[in-house]
């Protein structure tokens, strides 16, 4: 599907936290209608990415573009939505309520200072949101009182709430069981193949990269080191963990801790 | 590798425990404080000597004094005990005086939650990003929180007279900086997660606040209304004794009058009531908890 504009385009992305490089030139493009996966191991920059095109870090150089606009650095972009590993939902807060809240940012304070405020377009919109998800009928539940999976498929409609033409996902599934991830990752499937979003999710399951995504991203010192379709051989997924383990594997044998584990 | 080995394990040297700079600092400092102690107990005329002079003196206060007048005359001053039990003069109005004091704390109380939840968002990282304005909110309430509620009272007796308003007023002030300080704490170790993910969706500071912030605090902060309330009633009753109204009053004109009697009454009816206050506030804080 690559043929596609590239709904997203991240350009020479860099971003340091102190003396440490996290980003290092990163660019990448995802298409509407397309998945892509991010692999690499833990500080390669893969989350790091996806929260500068949010506005959650501001990089230090790159341009971000999306839908043809430039991103202003630093700030949120209304038509990129995120959902992350340890969901974030509002737990006190009703479903279809913690789903209202994604159209925050299109109403203005008097129409949102309370969720007795939010109109009932948006509150029918939301629901359609959740019928999207499938968990329409739990709209009144508390949302701490769902399943991992089912709270994250909550932040999927949140996102849906928000109109977002693009969807980052930073480890969506590293906190659920496996029939929860699998579901979650349908949705995201069906979410690119229906609804023409862009997705780009992190994903620390290699398996889970191959069958769900077109493309998958390896990512190593905050750089890109392939690019390729989904059928990605067993040694260049293995090699992004290579410095990690063997990092973890010295340790382990000497007894010795080291500081350039990451 | 194998789970047990019999293999001996290398011998290391144990890092000691103490430094010797470290036990002269500590010397250092204890010497200081014994000295700044004794100064203290100078300054103060604090000695075994004066507590048993002053043995006397409780003594009469509590049991009472038989005093000779220089025209020959003896009279018997009553002293605290026993209590002064009479019901239409003493223990009825002292109910009542108990009863206005918990209005005091709760008016006081209850009329500064807007403020202080104004200031409490304004000075909580997690809901006011602008410097400016959060340096505003802290520095209002540090010299707020800088004058005891006592201070206050007299301040507003001096503008109002006597009586139970000006003590709820104080009150309120004093607690709009103490509670806005403990709301905006608590607003503090929120859970950042949900805050960014309405960020990314676009929400104002003021809408994170009321969306993310609020709800997941919202326990926390009736928590720690109930313990101000708690702690409020307590304070009405020192306001009391400065002409602020409530039991505190009474038992500062008694004293005044050498009804010491009436007023050990009082005292015992003031710890009833701040122990039945602290009991009520606790358990109706583990059901906010568990709700």
């Amino acid at each position: 599907m690559s043929e596609h504009a590239a709904t997203l385009s991240i350009e020479g992305l860099r971003k340091a936290f102190g003396e440490k490089t996290v980003l290092d030139g990163l660019s990448f493009q995802v298409a509407s209608g397309e998945v892509v996966s991010l692999l690499g191991a833990n500080g390669s920059g893969k989350s790091t990415s996806l929260r500068c095109v949010v506005g959650l870090e501001r990089p230090d150089a790159g341009t971000i573009t999306v839908g043809g606009v430039t991103a202003k650095p630093g700030e949120a972009v209304p038509e990129v939505a995120m959902v992350f590993q340890k969901i974030h939902l509002v737990p006190r807060r009703s479903v279809l309520d913690n789903v209202c809240a994604g159209a925050l940012g299109r109403l203005g304070l008097s129409r949102s200072w309370s969720v007795l405020a939010f109109p009932r377009e948006v509150q029918a919109e939301a629901m359609a949101c959740l019928d999207r998800v499938g968990l329409a009928d739990r709209a009144r539940e508390k949302a701490g009182r769902l399943s991992g999976g089912q709270q994250q498929r909550v932040a999927v409609a949140r996102a849906l709430c928000q109109r977002a033409k693009v969807l980052l996902a930073d480890e969506p599934v590293s906190a659920l069981d496996p029939a929860a991830s699998e579901q979650v990752m349908n949705l995201l499937r069906s979410l690119a193949d229906d609804d023409g979003l862009a997705v780009a999710a992190v994903l620390h399951q290699p398996d889970l990269a191959r069958r769900f995504s077109d493309r998958i991203l390896g990512l190593a010192g905050g750089r890109l080191v392939f690019d390729s379709s989904a059928e990605v051989t067993d040694e260049a997924v293995a090699d992004l963990y290579r410095p990690a383990l063997e990092a973890a594997a010295s340790m382990a044998s000497t007894g010795t801790a080291t500081k350039e584990f990451a | 590798m194998s789970g047990l080995t019999t293999a001996p394990r290398p011998r290391l040297d144990i890092p000691p425990r103490f430094r010797p700079s470290g036990v002269a600092a500590a010397a250092l400092i204890t010497v200081a404080l014994v000295l700044v102690h004794w100064y203290a107990a100078v300054q103060t005329n604090t000695s075994p000597k004066e507590l048993l002079e002053g043995w006397r003196g409780l003594w009469s206060f509590l049991f009472g004094v038989d005093r000779t007048y220089p025209n020959g005359k003896t009279i018997h001053q009553d002293g605290a005990f026993p209590l002064d039990l009479r019901w239409a003069e003493t223990i009825r109005p002292g109910l009542e005086y108990c009863l206005l004091t918990i209005w005091i704390g709760l008016l006081g109380t209850t009329l500064s939650i807007p403020v202080a939840l104004f200031f409490a968002v304004i000075s909580s990282r997690t809901t006011n990003r602008f410097v400016p304005l959060w340096f505003l909110g802290r520095g209002v309430m540090s010299v707020l929180r800088a004058v005891p509620e006592t201070v206050y009272a007299l301040m507003f007796i001096a503008a109002v007279g006597f009586g139970a308003f000006p003590g709820v007023i104080a009150l309120a002030i004093h607690n709009v900086a103490v509670m806005g300080k403990l709301w905006s704490e608590a607003m503090d170790e929120v859970d950042q997660g949900p805050v960014e993910a309405l960020r990314v969706a676009g929400a104002s500071p003021t809408q994170s606040a009321a969306h993310a912030v609020l709800p997941a605090v919202m326990p926390s902060l009736l928590g720690l209304l109930l313990y101000r309330f708690d702690t409020n009633v307590r304070s009405s009753v020192i306001l009391g004794t400065v002409g602020a109204g409530g039991i505190g009053f009474f038992i500062k004109t008694e004293v005044d009058s050498f009804h010491f009697d009436t007023m050990m009454t009082y005292v015992c009816m003031v710890i009833v009531l701040i122990i039945v206050i602290d009991l009520f506030s606790a358990w109706l804080r583990r059901k906010v908890g568990t709700v």
